[in-house]
């Protein structure tokens, strides 16, 4: 018999996982953040802004002691790689092991739908700053979900709006869109087909071009949109994605061509492209730091930025920023970091953020803030374009009625 | 003899006895052991058993795992309904694309099987509107007898799995898993005693499959959603390196390298975000230094663990 | 759709192809000499196009900038292929199937993060001279003008890998190589030397590719597993160890994959896996290749 090796073999095992069971406990004191982003993959660009722009908010408040002065935030950092079940993993590791009581989490819409319940179910706070499909907030909402960026809703109709004005000026007949095949892309794609249905009846789609979330090679997809000589096209594609894409099309000399308005080009893409992007072309984007330059909070946000990272902030650093200054409100209003507590103090809150006095809707938690169509044209001021003209659509002229959502949860209960 | 079901049914006291110990996040990382480990077992009818090669394993699991997610998302079957019904499902993907893979040996049937696995992946990846394509699906919550918590669904999946197992067992000791270690070691030779070697392969293929589809089908509850990744060829690739670590000649060499590899990653990941670098010199280390997993390397010293498939040199073909 | 439209979008399937050709060439050599698949293949790739955006910002400003980076990629991950060859590859030629799989994928991960260790997670973008900012135009169908020079890239890794297999002494020695190493290493020719350069041959034309790669569109991570598969399949189709199947088989994929798009986008990737696996099935050795021996 070996009974007394076998029984060492398994008293070896159990001490183990005891030891790593206990590396997980710690205290309550600090107020534990988490930031699970696509940190690879194809949402990187965005992410990584957005995390430099956290690790600020989160020094400047823990330089006055913390949330409510006393409780020091602890920042947890994962990587979701971009893909729903690393999200989910990542973020119940997050819940479980360092005791998060907040997520700001993801860059895809697919990641935030599969994260939404696991955090209602932990009871834990779920901010959306890159991630802005309608479907987060509009069906089966989570008391614990909160979305600091505009939707694919209010983003939608911000564009399609400028375009559909553009081809009623212009003429247009036929259009083509092109977007990532996944959640966000599919979302924004239905609101702005709809959208332009509506106001330009005489309009047609000519075809819908749906290319992976990650691809990389756009060649035979321009010249098969040039092929067809649309009017116009509409692109639903960011990050990664949508640099490689910018960047094809105009050696193909796309641009030139073929009119490309109200797709999104955001702060990120304007100075990572800043020599190669097409010129006065009407875009879109979520945040764009100098459109609020006159606010206080945003001028000294933008100055503390440059003067840490020595670069300009982007859209997602901007929201990252919001995401923690909203938090930190929801906290103070609450005058506790109970999490039970601040989600229901941060339901209907009107919150300063660098982008001005902006309320949280009651009925699903998402923040009525503006969006920002305007031409791509040089400044002196920067080393990059900016926006011109930029109109900023603010969050109640875009919001989708509360009627509609209501009527959208009930059709999805059934 | 009188040892051979120690291990094992120390193994499974411990399973039983740990989740009253451990805190929650571990009982999570215990239920992916277990299924892992099943997905990995299974795997090893065709690794170990058959000896050969299967670099697209994921798509049975991923097929088990989509048939459970839209059977509960969409038609509200319940969850016991829908294991039998992903192993059906599973089986027959399996039957069908087997059939061809069982013609090919060595690098020939672990480049089909994955082109097979890739196909899968994008069937589901493209299929938007019934798969959900690149979102997956959300809201596969377990049914209301087992709770939200974390041990109900432990148990649950202990219970399956451990049925699972058992049955893997059942199959590998009978004379049908005897062929199939003799078409490992000589397939010629197994075809001249009269024996229809393709079809041996081909109904190993499907079982190998069918398990992988039990083991699927109890992801999406413990996850809560499916994504077409399950079925990508990285996640086939998991298995491969559960085995092989655990040891391959082992029967439950599978599912301790599936302990091994799960625990090492929840350890690793909380420390650095490089687990792909720390995974890649650990599987090269172990199949440098010691080719036969972690059982091969503790089998000479500890006789309990003695009841290895029988050792072999794999053939290729 | 007019022919000049057909025409363009065969341009575009021509470019893709050989961008898939400069990548699968390598791994048909090194499967062919060596019976080794080698997974790591594309993170090579990957590491040449970084390397090259490396060696384009050092030597900003130089007109020849550009140019010489991409050769120069490519030697950075001939080393670097040196390096993995001799201190592991080199110990698993005559290991089981799975363990060469298993070593070369684990290699894969090892350098994916030691690129994002060394490169960050933030793309990198390669601004092109002027000259190639335009597009061309052949028979009226546009082309990025770049892509002359990319196609002109791959005809001339043909040629070249073809006149060197066919007329020098050391391509009639990998040429018999692929068919009998024994024989060869008999005639007391020194296989493992033979070895450890086709295999570093192979990754310079990883890293070349990689090179080339880098101005069509930005850098990312990542963008090595959506081609490694895709290079596999082409060296299935073609049939490993040959050079005109390789060919044949990058013109193929890249060819429906832009046809495709045009009239069944859905359907793309997974006709390039029907293909393959058909392929697989009637004809394991692929469409030029030869029956492998045992």
């Amino acid at each position: 018999m070996d009974l007394r090796k076998t029984a060492a073999f398994f008293v070896t095992v159990i001490t183990c996982l005891f030891f790593f069971g206990m590396t997980g406990a710690k205290a309550a004191e600090p107020y534990n953040l988490g930031v699970a982003l696509g940190l690879t993959g194809t949402g990187a660009l965005y992410s990584a802004d957005q995390v430099e722009a956290v690790k600020l908010a989160v020094e400047e408040i823990n330089a006055k002691g913390g949330f409510l002065g006393k409780h020091k935030i602890e920042l947890f950092i994962r990587d979701t790689q971009t893909k729903p079940d690393v999200g989910v993993r990542e973020v119940k590791d997050l819940i479980l092991r360092d005791k998060i009581k907040a997520v700001i989490n993801d860059y895809s819409s697919a990641v935030a739908l599969a994260v939404k319940p696991i955090a209602q179910e932990y009871k834990v706070l779920h901010i959306a700053a890159i991630s802005n499909s309608e479907n987060i907030t509009k069906i089966n909402p989570s008391p614990y979900t909160f979305q600091v960026v505009p939707n694919t809703y209010m983003q939608g109709k911000a564009s399609a709006v400028a375009v559909a004005k553009m081809a009623k000026q212009k003429g247009w007949k036929e259009y083509i869109t092109i977007a990532s095949d996944y959640e966000w892309g599919r979302s924004t794609q239905a609101e702005v087909v709809k959208v332009l249905k509506e106001m330009v009846p005489n309009l047609s789609l000519k075809k819908e071009f749906w290319p992976r979330l990650g691809e990389a090679q756009f060649t035979s997809y321009i010249t098969g949109i040039m092929a067809m000589k649309p009017d116009f096209v509409f692109g639903v594609l960011a990050s990664n994605d949508n640099v490689a894409w910018m960047e094809q099309a105009k050696t193909y000399g796309f641009f030139d061509k073929i009119a490309y308005p109200g797709s999104l080009i955001s702060v990120t893409e304007l100075i990572l492209q800043a020599k190669t992007l097409p010129r006065n072309i009407i875009a879109l984007t979520r945040a764009p730091f100098f459109a609020h330059l006159d606010n206080p909070m945003m001028a000294d946000f933008v100055k503390n930025y440059r003067a840490k990272y020595n670069k300009f902030p982007s859209d997602w650093a901007v929201l990252g920023y919001d995401a923690v200054y909203a938090l930190k409100q929801g906290v103070e209003k609450a005058n506790s970091i109970d999490t039970e507590k601040v989600k229901d103090s941060m339901k209907g809150l009107t919150v300063n953020l660098t982008r001005g006095k902006l309320a949280f809707r009651t009925i699903d938690n998402q923040l009525s803030c503006s969006s920002y169509v305007g031409t791509i044209t040089d400044d002196p001021k920067y080393p990059f374009p900016i926006y011109k003209d930029i109109v900023e659509v603010k969050g109640s002229e875009s919001e989708r009625p509360e009627s509609e959502i209501l009527e959208a949860r009930k059709a999805e209960k059934k | 003899m009188k040892n051979k079901y120690l291990f094992p049914v120390i193994l499974f006291l411990l399973a039983v006895a740990l989740p009253f110990i451990v805190p929650e996040f571990w009982v999570h990382v215990l239920t992916e052991i277990l299924i892992m480990g099943l997905f990995a077992a299974s795997f090893n009818m065709i690794f170990g058993y058959m000896g050969q090669l299967s670099f697209g394993h994921a798509a049975y699991y991923g097929v088990g795992a989509y048939t459970t997610g839209l059977l509960m998302v969409k038609a509200n079957v319940p969850l016991l309904v829908c294991l039998p019904l992903s192993m059906l499902s599973a089986g027959l993907c399996a039957a069908v694309l087997g059939y061809f893979c069982v013609k090919l040996r060595g690098i020939y049937f672990a480049i089909l099987t994955m082109a097979f696995g890739q196909l899968v992946y994008y069937i589901i990846f493209q299929w938007y509107s019934f798969t959900g394509g690149d979102n997956g699906l959300q809201g596969i919550v377990p049914p209301a007898f087992l709770g939200k918590a974390a041990n109900p669904y432990y148990f649950f999946t202990l219970i399956v799995v451990t049925l699972g197992m058992i049955a893997l067992w059942i199959i590998s000791e009978s004379p049908f898993g005897y062929t199939m270690r003799a078409i490992r070691d000589n397939a010629e030779r197994t075809e001249f005693i009269g024996i229809n070697v393709q079809r041996y392969m081909h109904l190993n293929f499907i079982i190998a499959a069918v398990f992988a589809g039990l083991a699927g089908a109890l992801w999406g509850p413990f996850n809560r959603s499916v994504a077409p990744d399950l079925c990508s060829w990285q996640h086939s690739g998991m298995p491969v390196f559960m085995t092989v670590m655990g040891g391959p000649f082992n029967f439950l060499g599978p599912l301790i390298g599936s302990a091994i590899y799960t625990l090492l990653m929840a350890f690793v990941t909380s420390f650095t975000e490089y687990w792909p670098m720390v995974s890649g010199i650990v599987i090269i280390v172990v199949v440098l230094v010691m080719p036969g997993g972690l059982l091969g390397l503790l089998r000479d010293r500890l006789p309990f663990l003695r009841q290895n498939v029988g050792r072999a040199k794999e053939t290729n073909g | 759709m007019d022919i000049t439209s057909l025409f363009a979008q065969f341009l575009s399937g021509l470019t893709y192809g050989t961008i898939l050709f400069l990548v699968a060439a390598g791994l048909s050599l090194i499967f062919g000499v060596m019976n080794i698949l080698n997974f790591a293949h594309a993170a090579l790739w990957l590491m040449g196009a970084y390397f090259s955006y490396t060696f384009w910002s050092w030597m900003q400003g130089y007109s020849f900038a550009f140019w010489l980076s991409i050769p120069l990629a490519g030697l950075a991950a001939a080393a670097v292929g040196w390096v993995m060859e001799v201190v592991l590859i080199k110990r698993i030629y005559k290991r089981e199937l799975y363990e060469q799989l298993l070593i070369t994928y684990c290699i894969a991960l090892i350098l994916s993060d030691t690129i994002k260790l060394t490169w960050g997670v933030t793309n990198k973008l390669i601004v092109r001279p002027e000259i190639i900012q335009k597009p061309v135009f052949i028979f009226g169908a546009p082309l990025d003008s770049y892509f002359l020079f990319v196609i002109a890239s791959g005809a001339a890794v043909a040629i070249g890998l073809w006149w060197f297999l066919k007329y020098t002494r050391y391509g009639h020695i990998v040429k018999a190589a692929v068919y009998s190493r024994e024989m060869v290493g008999a005639l007391g020719i020194p296989i493992p030397r033979i070895d450890t350069w086709v295999f570093t041959l192979g990754i310079f034309l990883a890293g070349f590719a990689g090179g080339i790669q880098a101005p069509i569109g930005s850098i990312t991570l990542g963008m090595d597993t959506a081609i490694i598969i895709q290079a596999f399949c082409v060296v299935v189709i073609g049939g490993f160890g040959s050079l005109l199947g390789t060919l044949v088989g990058s013109l193929i994929v890249g060819e429906v994959m832009s046809f495709t798009i045009l009239f069944w986008p859905e359907g793309a990737m997974v006709l390039i896996f029907v293909i393959t696996a058909a392929i697989l099935i009637v004809r394991p050795w692929g469409l030029f290749g030869t029956p492998m021996r045992t």
